[in-house]
Parts: structure tokens; sequence; C-alpha cells
């Protein structure tokens, strides 16, 4: 296939290819924004008690291992949630469990002791902790949870087009079942694209994010 | 949902399915395993940091390319069949290991290595008798995150006419059967499972007691 | 003034409880150090006042307020915290770390930037290097400098400071204990400082409890420790060498007799006979300009006899051999061995106004022993 097949494709398909991506990033967008709701208050909670966070920790590596394919197709039998974008995004936040939780932990319980020592003994009250110590400086650790999450869904959702999504994984379905090889390379590319972008640019985020003070040195 | 199928999809196509899908986890990762490890031993030697830095950042790169992607893309490249889906897989698993070789062999503190040169080891007998022992635990982790990463897209690579549980949950989906989808679906998830939880054993057992971090 | 009464610390699980049913009394503006070997339970015992540890069982009173009755982050909010590892926010300048407490207590920004500045400058640290900086930029004593002013930013009148000095070098340290000392005669503030070192403890404290196992051994002040060492862990803790470690609580002042006999240079040959007439055992010599510049011994006197050359060069030889009236007994004892001189001129300044002998200074210790 050559370029020329490429750029045709894309013009020819342009609606489509708006519709999927517009499918697409919803579903993302959804799926990480109530991701984010769920699992960072819980990663926040779980540093409190280091027995639940084990086994909290424990469980959601074990979501993680399951095929994506795999989830999908055993939410697919439930009853309750079939084919569709239910399912979808049950497994997307289901996946997006470890990430978050691990890093919001990992991100917070790794800030000095005697930074949250000396705070406290100021009379800083816990909120204030919360919010101008340990977020700020969690912030590089979570916000690389952020990132492979963001990018993990990106991908994941892809697969949800064989439980019926209409997104741009669409296009390597029906390219491989019609034997369409210019539709299936171009939606590879067109989804490799995005979550090669996307990751850059987050990543370019993730250099800022890191507080002033912990990036000057002697 | 009917216990023939059920039956049917256990106990006919599910070996077959599984003995394909274990096919392509061993081969993939011993390879990955072979190129990785050497190349994450070579990259973290000082000379090379350059390339390895390189080499770390495109493979950063690759890595957010959707397994999915992967897939589709090694069959106009490669064709059909397992080894396309095998060559595919290799690509996405060789980061994890690759790094975590280099962080496991760069981890190793500077004292132990100084004080096995005074030793009088050479260097290479203080890699191979104390930098890669001492990074072991660290390059399986790696090794098991790719693992798990290749049974669970290796679930894709039916697509591409590798075989393997997919055969079993693209099936279940086409013919609107369950029972195949809960089985193949059920054996991919407990296969990935297994083998995280095995290989961890692995590192904690690896691990000499003194370094463990409860 | 804080209360501890009957404070008892049991951690759950543990044989022994870290604090042991204590009573203690602080006395207001004074520097009470907390002593003893690891794991005596004086971290904890500081912990306790300002409630970031609460007590199994017992009281803490704050100028006869039980601390219980505050919110604990309004109560922490007016004593001054100063740890080890310092704890500055990292993300944050040294001005901005340095306003934490003003800003929790609402003060216009006008009054913050004021005091912050003032700190700085109060600390010994440079205004315009340090306002903007991060602390990953700055030195460990330069750190420490700033945790301290950090503390005193609305000036409470407590302070509790746990190792404060130990993370850092010996110079350093030295330096940081002088300062927190000039410090303390200007501001007065109540002191509760935690250390491992009983020297330190001799040098920062105006009173000294000893602790050993959660348990209060011997409170007092470093003379009356020093002095009177209640049973052998004290004795122990505190030294084989506990007398000339008391050396440093004594000035030259303390023991200096009075000048019988001043010559000048040109005077040397009569130095016997005035002697003799002032009942001097020593002679101090001037120069025109009327500064000190040698001693003389009667010893000397004996040995040299009518060579005045040799006279003169002998006192010559002891022309340093001055201390101030503030110099401590043991900077005076090594002069005392590099001149190999039996008496020292104590000046005021430029002004000689004293002599101190090495009796002198036995008697003074063998006396105060003795109380």
């Amino acid at each position: 296939m050559t370029l020329t097949d490429f750029v045709s494709f894309l013009v020819k398909n342009t609606k489509t290819i708006m519709e999927y991506s517009e499918n697409h990033f919803t579903l993302v967008l959804l799926a990480v924004g109530i991701s984010l709701l769920i699992w960072v208050p819980v990663g926040l909670l779980l540093t409190k008690s280091d027995k639940w966070a084990a086994r909290v920790l424990a469980l959601a590596n074990t979501i993680f291992c399951i095929p994506s394919l795999s989830m999908f197709a055993i939410l697919v039998t439930i009853p309750m949630f079939g084919l569709g974008r239910k399912s979808a995004l049950l497994a997307l936040v289901l996946y997006a469990m470890m990430p978050l939780i691990r890093s919001v932990y990992d991100g917070v319980k790794n800030v000095d002791r005697n930074v949250i020592e000396a705070a406290r003994g100021m009379g800083m009250s816990t909120k204030r902790i919360l919010v101008e110590i340990l977020v700020p400086l969690g912030m590089p650790i979570i916000f690389a949870g952020f990132r492979i999450t963001v990018v993990m869904t990106t991908g994941i959702a892809a697969i949800a087009t064989y439980i019926g999504e209409r997104n741009l994984g669409r296009f390597i379905q029906e390219g491989l079942v019609r034997s369409n090889t210019p539709m299936m390379v171009t939606g590879a590319l067109i989804i490799s694209v995005i979550a090669i972008g996307l990751d850059t640019i987050l990543g370019m985020i993730e250099k800022r994010i890191v507080p002033k003070g912990l990036r000057v040195s002697r | 949902m009917r216990w023939e199928n059920f039956r049917f999809a256990l106990f006919e196509k599910a070996p077959e399915a599984l003995l394909e899908h274990s096919m392509i986890v061993v081969i993939t990762i011993t390879i990955a395993i072979l190129i990785s490890v050497p190349l994450g031993v070579f990259l973290s030697r000082p000379k090379y940091k350059k390339f390895g830095l390189v080499t770390l950042n495109i493979l950063n790169l690759l890595q957010a390319v959707p397994g999915i992607a992967v897939i589709a893309l090694a069959l106009p490249i490669l064709g059909l069949g397992m080894k396309p889906a095998i060559v595919a897989l290799l690509f996405q698993s060789l980061l994890p290991i690759v790094r975590n070789t280099i962080a496991g062999l760069l981890g190793v503190s500077s004292d132990v290595k100084e004080a096995a040169s005074g030793m009088g080891m050479s260097q290479r007998r203080i890699l191979w008798e104390v930098e890669l022992p001492l990074a072991i635990p660290i390059i399986l982790s790696g090794i098991r995150t790719a693992t798990v990463y290749v049974v669970s897209i290796g679930t894709l690579a039916s697509l591409i006419g590798a075989g393997g549980l997919g055969n079993l949950i693209m099936g279940g989906l086409s013919l609107f059967r369950p029972e195949y989808l809960l089985v193949g679906a059920g054996l991919g998830a407990l296969m990935a499972i297994f083998l995280d939880r095995m290989i961890n054993y692995l590192e904690y057992r690896i691990t000499p007691p003194g370094m463990r971090v409860e | 003034m804080i209360q501890l009464e009957q404070i008892t610390k049991q951690y759950p699980g543990q044989a022994m409880p870290a604090v042991d049913k204590l009573y203690l009394s602080i006395p207001k503006g004074e520097i009470c150090v907390l002593v003893g070997p690891s794991g005596c339970g004086k971290s904890t015992i500081l912990r306790m006042i300002n409630r970031m540890i609460e007590p199994t069982s017992g009281v803490v009173k704050i100028d006869g307020q039980d601390v219980t009755t505050t919110n604990p982050d309004q109560l922490r909010m007016g004593i001054g915290y100063v740890i080890q590892q310092i704890g500055l926010l990292p993300h944050r300048t040294i001005a901005e770390n340095i306003a934490i407490v003003p800003r929790l207590y609402k003060w216009p920004k006008e009054k913050i930037k004021q005091r912050v500045d003032e700190l700085i400058v109060m600390m010994g640290l440079d205004l315009e290097k340090t306002r903007g900086k991060y602390p990953s930029q700055l030195s460990g004593g330069q750190m420490q400098r700033v945790g301290v002013a950090r503390a005193m930013a609305v000036d409470p009148p407590i302070m509790l400071m746990d190792e404060p000095f130990g993370a850092v070098d010996p110079i350093a340290r030295t330096h940081l204990q002088d300062e927190l000392l000039r410090l303390q005669k200007e501001i007065k503030k109540t002191i509760v400082f935690v250390t491992h070192d009983i020297n330190e403890a001799i040098k920062m404290g105006d009173r000294i409890a000893i602790f050993n196992a959660g348990q209060l051994v011997q409170f007092g002040t470093p003379e009356e420790i020093l002095t009177n060492p209640i049973n052998e862990f004290v004795e122990d803790f505190i030294g084989r060498d506990r007398v000339v470690k008391k050396l440093n609580l004594y000035l030259a002042e303390d023991a200096m007799q009075p000048v019988k006999c001043l010559l000048r240079e040109d005077e040397l040959q009569n130095v016997a006979q005035k002697m003799k007439d002032t009942g001097a055992e020593v002679a101090f010599l001037v120069n025109e300009a009327g500064k000190t510049c040698g001693q003389i011994s009667a010893v000397d006197v004996k040995e040299f006899g009518m060579d005045i050359e040799g006279l003169r060069k002998r006192a010559r030889r002891r022309s340093n051999a001055f201390v101030q009236t503030t110099t401590p007994f043991p900077d005076a004892l090594s002069l005392l061995l590099e001149y190999d001189a039996d008496y020292l001129g104590v000046l005021k300044g430029e002004e000689l106004c004293g002599v101190l002998s090495f009796q002198g200074i036995r008697k003074h210790v063998y006396r105060k022993e003795g109380e």
C-alpha cells in the first residue's frame, strides 16, 4: 500500500473517520473521567491503611492481568451489560484501577515524611497538608499514572469494536473481515498515531509538572 | 446457555486453542528475553549510555501503540499465521524487559561494584556474578509485565490466523455462543493471572531475604 | 511555663512504657534540654507537648491550661517546632516556607514579607540570595537556619527543638548553637531542646533533664548535675571527665585576682623590688602605648636575677598569654600550657583588669565541687 492509497482513503472516508473518532474520544473521555473520580479518592484513602492498600492493589493487579478481549467477552455474557457501551465503560474503568490507584498511592506515600511531620508540627490541618503538600509533591508520579491510563484506555477502547462500539477500531475490524487492507492499515495507523501523539504530549506535560523546587539544584 | 455448548468449547475446542496460545506466549517471551536482556546489558554499559537513551526513547514511543494496531499492521507486512503474530507481539514485549534490565543493572550499588573490582574481579565476572544476580528480581518483573501483555494481546492474534484462545472468543461473539465466550475468555484470564502470580512468586523466591522489600 | 503531670506513654505490644509517670516542670524563658541515650523517650516527651503524640495518661499544661482543650492544629500554630531533618517544603521558596504559619494566621501580605525578611537576616543569611531560592539549593547549615527561622515566624513563646543541629557537620553545628544562644539572650523564649549529646546539653541548657528508659533520672542546672550526679547511670552518661566538662561553665572573670604589679619596660631592673613591695607573684609588662606586652613571674626573677635582657626575652615570650574576661576556663588552661605559664593576664577589651592563675582555676572548681 502506498502513501497515495493511504491519503486517498483518508479523503474518501473523512466523514466516517470523524464519526468513529468522536465515538472513540467520548468513550475514552468518559472512561478516564469516571476512573479519576473513583480511583483517585480510593488511592488517597489507601495511603492511610497499609493493610487495605495491599489487598486492593492485589485485586487491581489481578484485574489488570485479564486480557481485554476476555474482559469484554465476559461482561457481554452478563445480562445486565451485554453488548455496547456499558460493558466497554466498565471494562475500561476496571483497567484504569491499577495504574491510577498505584500511582496515587505511590505518589503520596513517597512524599518525604519529614516534610509532613514539620507541616503537622506547624499546625497545618490535614486538609491543607493534602492539598498543599501531598498532591503537589506526589504529582509527578500521579501524572505518570494518568498518562499511562489515558494511552492504555485509548488502545483498549479500539478493541471494544468487537462488542459493538463504533469507533476507530472498526476500521481494523472491518478491514480484517473484508480483507480490505487499505482500510485496516489506515485504521491501525490512525489509532497508532493518536496513541503516540497523546503519549508524547502528556509526556511533555509530565516533565513540566514537576514543581520548580524539585527540579533546580545547587 | 447450554451445557452441551460448554462441554464442546471446554473439551473439544479449548485444548487446541490453549496449546496454540501457550506456544505463542512461550515462543514470544523466550525470544523477547533472548533479545532484550543482552540488549539491556549492552545499553547499561557506561560506554553506550547514549545509545541506551535513544533506544529507550524509541521503545517507549512504540509502547504507546495499541495492541490491536500492532497485530493489524503485521498482516500486510508479514502475512497470516502464528509467525507474524509472534513478531508483532515481540515488538511490544521488548520494552518492559529492556527497560527493567537496564534499570536493574544500573540500580546495583556502585559501592558493591567498586568492592568487587577492588578484589580483583574482572568486569565480565562482575557482570555475571554481581550485577546480573542482583538485577534479576527487577528483570523478572519486566518479564512478568511482558508475559501478561503477550497473553492479553495474544487473544487478538487469532484475527490474523494465529490461533489461540482468541478463536474461541471470536467464535463466541460471532455465533452468539456465550459458552464459548466464557470458556475462551475465562481461560485467557486464568492463564494471565496464573503466569503473573507464578513469576511474581519466582521474583520473591529469587530475591535474597535481606533484600526483600516488604 | 510547661508542666508535664504524671505523663505516661504506653505503646501496645511493648512491655515497658516509653514514658513512665513523668513529672516535669519546665520554667518559662529558659532553655530546658531533654537528654539521654537513644530510645529513652525524650523525643516522645517533646512531641506530647504539641500533641503530635497523645499521652496514654497524664496531663500536659501550658501556662496552666491543659493542652487538650485547644484544637491541635491551633495549638501547634502557636508553638515553634524544629526537627532534625528540618522538613522544608521542597516545592516552595525559602520565603514561602518561612511564611507558612503567618499565612495560617492570615497576616496581611506586607506584614508577612517584612517578618520573613527580618528573620532571614536574623539568622545570618544573605537576604537577596536566600529569599527566592529553593531548599535543594541550600547547604545543610543554611537549611537548618531556615528551619529555625520558620519556627520563629509568628514569635511563639515556646519552641520545641528535636535534635535540630544533628544533621549538620560539627563546625556548622557549633555556629548554630552559638547563634541560638545569642538569640536567646535577646528573645528569652521557653525552649525545650532534645539531644543525645551531653556536651550539647551542657552548652545549651539552662536546665537539663536526663532520661533513661522512659524515666526522668535527674533534673537540674548543668552545674548541679556535673557537681552532683545522682547515680551511676548519670555519672557514666556524663563521662569520667565530668569535672573537666564543668570547666566549660566558668569564665576567666570568675576566678581572677586583682593585678598587683605593673611594670614599664624601662623599669625591668627594679622588678624584684617592685614585686616584693606589692606582694605580687607576677608582674605585667606594659609598653609605651600602655598595652600589655608580657609577664614576669617570681620564678623568672629568681632564674634570671640581674640578667635584664634574659628577663625581657622571657617576658616577651609570654606577650600573648592573655585572655578576655569572658574566656572559658578550658581555653585559659590551654593557653597556660601553651606558654608554660602559671599566670594569665585578663583583659576587658584592651584593658588589663585581672590575673588568672592555674591555682585560681583549681581552687574555684574545687570550691564549686563542695557546694
